[in-house]
């Protein structure tokens, strides 16, 4: 049997019948060692973002005394219990601050427009606990 | 939204909290930080959260939120306009070895070596589609409405293509799985993997491999159509940041170059995937999945145990411990799949009926599933009450491939997403 079938039926490329190490640069290492690597031009590879649109934040309150803050959950795990904890602070420490809380409809990026309205219709401010 | 709001998030989540602020308009948004995690601490543990510091200003927590709705706007919180995003110049110059690194260290890679792209390959390429080179592909981003989409053209898919090592003939599947939208790196914090399943002849022009080893490394066009999936992922939606657009706490090895899974039609007894899903068997169709990934399941129940290897049982069986977020992905070797078909399941549908009524989950078990509030039957079902693990059948899906050295299968907690014909790019 040739090597070259032996080496196929142990699954090994006959290519490697070659033997010797191939060094690209072998052939004329002086010359390889004096040339300075050739310089190339790549392209970007990052797509196109949209702009920016500046939102400007809406007015803050001149106090809370008094006021109905809506303590919003996004839906993650433990955010409904934290927020009840927020509340309680509220309770013990700005008595006169009301607070309501709401679980955002939809998936944790959704818009919520009903819940935005009863905001507005009857909120002053918002805590949205967002994550984890 | 109209009113002060003061966003409460954990400082896990800092860089993503203000760079998406930042991304949405409002690069000054008053973020309060909390410590992490919330999620699984005790009511004493959160207060004391509100008791102490923010962790990022080092200032009292609830004073910082307060602050946050009451404190006067300053000049920079009210300005309006556009600014526009530079992803940098259009080309870089540099020895080869140099370029490499620069890719590298500037995220643009999976962090091995690429092949850079030059205007040369690039041409080259391109000749790969009839397309233009500047018409408008698609829209990704790293979560679906949590990050802004970035837009990308045919050229943009094809620098990546060859910088993935990909073939031209290649390049028709690689804007398929782009058009698709779904990044291979999804932002979420549960490290999730995707699919694509390809349909049609295309899988023996390309020469892909559908047989031994199908989802290994053992094939160029499933390697480099896999790699080039995350390479576009990471440049044409900004997916892939650690801790802006990509949270992954563990992170997934299958994000290298994902699950390509080149149907098997020709030893598969049932309808492949993309007939299922409307077209045409003579059409080239590429599917996506997104979920958790996919483990071994050939050690099920059932089998080796009985006269008759009870397959229906074993996938059933393997099922058990997915989560209602996502459906499944049952990926068979031939052998399996003609084995169901002789314990009388004909089709895929079959099947998916008889694991939608035999594959339960008590109503209370589903309720103290994660996001239970979302997923699960309303209040009125009783705790005790066996309910079907899905909404409905078709979130079981099978796809047929493998060697039959092994009547094996896997099952992944998948979803199908969406499929896309893959000629339409040619």
């Amino acid at each position: 049997m040739n090597r070259r079938k032996m080496l196929s039926l142990l699954g090994i490329s006959p290519a490697l019948l070659a033997g010797a190490t191939v060094d690209a640069s072998s052939k004329n290492p002086k010359t390889a060692a004096r040339v300075a690597p050739a310089k190339i031009t790549a392209l970007n590879p990052k797509g196109l973002p949209p702009p920016v649109q500046l939102v400007p934040m809406a007015p803050r309150l001149a106090s809370l005394d008094g006021k109905t803050i809506f303590l919003v959950s996004d839906g993650f795990p433990g955010a409904d219990h934290f927020l009840a904890q927020v509340a309680l602070w509220f309770q013990k420490n700005m008595p006169s601050v009301k607070t309501e809380y709401r679980l955002k409809a939809g998936a944790f990026a959704d818009d919520d427009p009903k819940l935005n309205a009863e905001i507005k219709a009857s909120g002053n401010a918002v805590i949205m606990a967002i994550g984890h | 939204m109209g009113f002060p709001t003061a966003p409460l998030v954990t400082i896990a989540f800092k860089d993503l909290a203000k760079s998406n602020a930042a991304s949405r308009g409002m690069p000054l948004e008053r973020i309060c930080f909390t410590p992490h995690p919330v999620w699984g601490k005790t009511d004493a543990e959160m207060y004391a959260y509100l008791e102490g510091n923010d962790p990022v200003t080092g200032k009292p927590l609830m004073k910082e939120i307060t602050d946050a709705l009451t404190l006067p706007l300053t000049a920079d919180e009210k300005k309006t306009g556009s600014v526009d995003i530079s992803t940098g110049p259009p080309t870089y110059t540099d020895t080869a070895d140099a370029l490499q690194q620069y890719y590298l260290d500037n995220g643009m890679t999976d962090f091995m070596q690429i092949v850079l792209p030059t205007d040369e390959r690039l041409a080259a390429m391109l000749k790969g589609t009839s397309h233009k080179p500047d018409e408008i592909v698609g829209k990704m981003s790293p979560a679906r409405g949590s990050y802004p989409d970035w837009q990308f053209t045919v050229k943009h898919v094809a620098i990546n293509a060859v910088m993935a090592g990909a073939k031209p003939e290649y390049l028709p599947t690689i804007l398929a799985i782009a058009e698709t939208g779904l990044t291979s790196l999804s932002s979420s914090t549960n490290s999730f993997a995707t699919a694509a399943v390809i349909n049609g002849p295309i899988r023996d022009t390309l020469n892909m491999n559908y047989g031994i080893g199908a989802m290994g490394p053992f094939s160029q066009p499933n390697a480099a159509i896999g790699r080039a999936w995350t390479m576009l992922s990471r440049n044409l939606s900004n997916s892939g940041i650690p801790g802006q657009t990509y949270l992954g706490t563990l992170g997934n090895s299958v994000n290298y170059n994902n699950l390509i899974i080149a149907e098997n039609e020709k030893n598969s007894p049932w309808t492949p995937l993309s007939v299922q899903k409307g077209f045409k068997q003579d059409e080239n169709v590429v599917s996506v999945f997104v979920g958790f990934s996919i483990s071994q399941g050939q050690g099920g129940i059932g089998l080796g145990v009985k006269p008759v290897p009870q397959y229906h049982e074993a996938i059933a069986y393997n099922c058990i411990p997915f989560g209602p977020l996502f459906g499944a992905l049952i990926v068979c070797d031939p052998l399996v799949a003609q084995g169901l078909v002789e314990l009388g399941y004909k089709t895929k549908e079959q099947l998916a009926d008889w694991l939608q009524k035999n594959s339960l989950i008590s109503a209370k078990n589903a309720r103290s599933t994660l996001f239970a509030g979302r997923w699960v039957p309303d209040a009125n079902t009783p705790d005790d009450a066996l309910i079907p693990y899905y909404r409905s059948p078709d979130w079981y899906n099978f796809v047929v491939v493998g060697g039959q050295t092994n009547p094996y299968h896997m099952v992944g907690n998948m979803s199908y997403r969406v499929s896309i014909s893959i000629d339409k790019w040619a």
